[in-house]
């Protein structure tokens, strides 16, 4: 995938030489090893900034709501699809955009990469291919990128952008993969568990609010969390508020999320807080057949309906 | 001790549920008086937020009525309400917040008063089996 | 300053004497990372640790605390009297912190605890709290305290500090809290080859700590120069506003207040860690929000931590260099890059 880091060197430059936008929106080499930061090249010597590897897993369509300028942004499969969302939703005009589609082989999970190495600090990746080889103080280990993958990228199905002015790349094979395992395996436990796996789960919550700040499905005006007149949420670290909180940042995006894995990546803490939104994306595919921003034109299932809907809930 | 009655807040659209609330009163139909109601103008309004709000500040069971499909006032409520549920509720199960049984949606019109007071009375009983709520309640924060 | 030793195997034995006396809280390894956490076995400490994830700030300033409680029952005598709510403020110990956060409570105290000022929980709390600190021997390439006036030895907040010398800790003692507290453990004086150790390790570590900014050059700076540059349009593009480096931070100390009732019978006045990174932190009853944008929030963190507190204070800069923010940053704003833009006279490197 480094390759694409000449493409889109090249396209930025052009495009805005042309003057055809005034921002090319992608990363730049970060400061740690396996992080990158997002970042708007203004002008044709900035191009020169934009890279790409498996650490841009922060989802870039997250900086395009209400943005008035003409942007050209690099998206991969899931950041495509957030877009085509934000254009039926209004946030973004489709002319406003110029998008360079990266199909994408998967971002690199730096976490289970740490957990190889016994505690040692990374203070190098580099990246060849598919080999990611890591060194610190005292040790030197290559590692396959691919059994190293963000949790959602391992189980990605629409690896290719849905729209694009210009593909960086030849389309990648898509996966055939078993998306629900583990949804599958905390709907069979019986509530009493359910209650407490994920009480479990969300334990380590700060409530510092990154998996909502990193979705680029989240840009209501006043985000219930802030809403005070009635406030939905408290907003200490008591049980009850936080579950309240998990549920409904998860709900708010049901039909809406790209399984990016923005919020898991951004979470300062590590919780899978994917395990919530997955199960609204099964539910939504087995109800209404519908996946989030595939088809351009068809509004997420919530916005709409049809007179023959199933009714599980009577 | 007295015996534990359910607290059951129940959303009644304006245009129908309540209507036949109102009929199944002043026909003297009995039901069970541990529903709440809060009038909606449609089910339609109905947001996830109510019913959670409802749950954290202490009631046992959620009922929520309106329309039946076809029949909304304004056309196309319920048709929108009808996808809400169908995710708010099994998503209540999926993370165990409440134990199935304790939320509960219908369909009644103005006229199904009888409908109105057989339901109320089944909604009341499937979460007088389950007992006290007690997982989601709001109480006093545990914090430092 | 005097010296003494602890062999390792005695070490959980020591902790055991310290437990039977005092509260003590050391890092507890808890899945990938440590915390800071009050100890119910002596086994559980675990100074196998660069540094905790989250800073040790919430032993004296807890994310979420009950300032005051009040009774809404109409019969209730006491109806509607708000009383402070009582707390344990017994004899505590922190163990293994390390010198940067020992030095960041100081930094707080500007806040908590000045001559004019005292909040009295954090105050109480740091006067009944005894310091024995752990030098770094090898600081994480996040880390730049010495560019922010403290270092990875640096015993300025800490009342006593282990030095891991590979067979057993140096223990400096450091002021008469510390000597009181380590009284009671009777411990050896350090053989002569210790001290040369110590002073080797010290040095070693000072020099591995890369230099990050220069904090004096920001403070040269004038503010609204700083604060008018255009380098924040940059530095704040990929910025979330989520509040993960200020949860994180030793230095952070905003909070929100609110009050929760329990159904009309009574009432809890909250104290909450809050963030300037959101906009809900500054908007005001009447509707007007000073810090709207994102960019504002933004510089607000950093022109704080580099600038105005170190005008306000004249003490340094309000950062200790832990490096958690750089660490934790879901999207790689770096501290260190920012002080450098802040301190270059603003002009953006291309």
């Amino acid at each position: 995938m480094q390759a694409y880091t000449e493409k889109i060197r090249e396209a930025a430059k052009r495009l805005l030489a042309e003057k055809k936008v005034d921002g090319v929106i992608g990363f730049r080499k970060g400061t740690m090893p396996f992080m990158n930061e997002p970042f708007m090249a203004k002008t044709p010597e900035q191009a020169d900034l934009l890279v790409w590897d498996g650490n841009c897993g922060i989802n870039l369509a997250n900086y395009l709501p209400k943005r008035t300028d003409k942007i050209a942004i690099v998206a991969k499969g899931c950041d495509s699809r957030n877009i085509s969302i934000q254009i039926l939703e209004n946030q973004i005009k489709r002319e406003q955009l110029h998008i360079l589609g990266a199909p994408c082989k998967g971002m690199t999970d730096k976490r289970k990469i740490q957990d190889e190495l016994d505690g040692k600090e990374i203070l190098q990746a580099e990246e060849a291919g598919d080999k990611v080889k890591v060194s610190g103080r005292d040790f030197e280990k290559t590692f396959n990128r691919s059994e190293y993958l963000q949790e959602n990228c391992a189980i990605c199905i629409h690896r290719n952008p849905v729209i694009s002015d210009e593909m960086l790349g030849e389309p990648v094979q898509e996966q055939q993969v078993e998306r629900y395992e583990d949804i599958k395996q905390i709907e069979a436990m019986l509530p009493e568990e359910k209650r407490k796996h994920f009480d479990e789960l969300i334990e380590p919550c700060i409530r510092c609010y990154a998996c909502r700040s990193a979705c680029p499905a989240c840009y209501c005006p006043t985000c219930f969390v802030d809403e005070s007149k009635p406030q939905w949420v408290g907003k200490t670290t008591d049980p009850t508020d936080t579950r309240t909180f998990h549920f409904l940042r998860a709900f708010h995006v049901a039909g809406r999320c790209s399984d990016c894995g923005a919020c898991e990546r951004s979470c300062p803490v590590g919780i899978k807080v994917r395990e919530f939104t997955k199960k609204l994306e099964k539910e939504v595919k087995e109800l209404y057949g519908y996946e989030a921003g595939m088809v351009q034109d068809l509004r997420p299932p919530l916005d709409v309906y049809r007179p023959d809907d199933p009714e599980p809930f009577l | 001790m007295s015996e534990w009655e359910p607290k059951v807040i129940t959303f009644l659209c304006n245009w129908c549920s309540y209507g036949a609330a109102d009929l199944a009163g002043v026909s003297r139909f009995q039901y069970p008086a541990n529903i709440r109601i809060i009038r909606l103008p449609c089910t339609g309004r109905m947001n996830p937020k109510f019913i959670l709000a409802a749950l954290r500040h202490g009631a046992d069971g959620v009922w929520v009525s309106g329309c039946h499909p076809g029949d909304c006032h304004y056309i196309e409520g319920n048709f929108y309400a009808r996808r809400k549920f169908a995710l708010l509720k099994t998503q209540l199960e999926y993370t165990g917040i409440i134990e199935p049984g304790r939320v509960h949606f219908s369909w009644i019109s103005s006229a199904e008063a009888t409908i109105f007071a057989e339901k109320a009375r089944k909604v009341v009983e499937a979460i007088k089996a389950l007992g006290p709520a007690q997982h989601f309640i709001k109480k006093q924060a545990e914090v430092a | 300053m005097s010296e003494m030793f602890i062999a390792k195997g005695d070490f959980p034995a020591i902790i055991e004497r310290l437990m039977s006396r005092y509260r003590v809280y050391a890092p507890v390894k808890n899945g990938r990372h440590y915390e800071f956490a009050a100890l119910k076995e002596a086994g559980a400490a675990d100074l196998g640790f660069k540094n905790t994830r989250m800073s040790p700030k919430a032993i004296f300033y807890p994310q979420a605390e009950r300032m005051f409680e009040y009774s809404l029952a109409k019969d209730d005598p006491e109806v509607n009297i708000v009383k402070e709510t009582p707390k344990d403020f017994s004899p505590q110990v922190v163990l293994g912190i390390r010198p940067c956060d020992a030095k960041a409570f100081r930094l707080d105290d500007a806040n908590f605890c000045s001559d004019k000022f005292k909040d009295p929980w954090w105050a109480q709390r740091r006067e009944s709290t005894t310091l024995i600190g752990f030098a770094c021997n090898s600081p994480s390439s996040t880390c730049f305290c010495t560019s922010v006036n403290t270092g990875p030895f640096d015993t300025t907040g800490l009342d006593a500090m282990l030095v891991d010398t590979g067979d057993g800790y140096a223990l400096q003692v450091i002021t008469e809290k510390g000597k009181n507290v380590l009284g009671i453990l009777e411990l050896k004086p350090a053989p002569a080859q210790v001290a040369g150790k110590v002073e080797e390790l010290k040095a070693s570590a000072e020099k591995s700590v890369a230099t990050a900014f220069d904090p004096p050059a920001i403070a040269q700076q004038g503010t609204l120069d700083i604060f008018n540059a255009p380098i924040w349009d940059e530095i704040h593009f990929a910025c979330l506003n989520c509040g993960t480096c200020t949860f994180m931070c030793p230095t952070c100390w905003c909070f929100d207040i609110q009050d929760e009732v329990q159904e009309g019978t009574k009432g809890d006045r909250l104290r909450l860690w809050d963030s300037c990174m959101f906009s809900l932190f500054t908007f005001h009853g009447s509707g007007h929000n000073p810090r709207s944008q994102k960019v504002q929030r933004v510089r607000q963190r950093f022109m704080h931590k580099l600038k105005y507190y170190q005008d306000k204070y004249g003490t340094g800069t309000a950062c200790v260099g832990c490096g958690r923010c750089v660490q934790a940053c879901p999207v790689n704003i770096d501290i260190r890059q920012v002080g450098r833009l802040m301190g270059s006279g603003c002009s953006c490197p291309a």
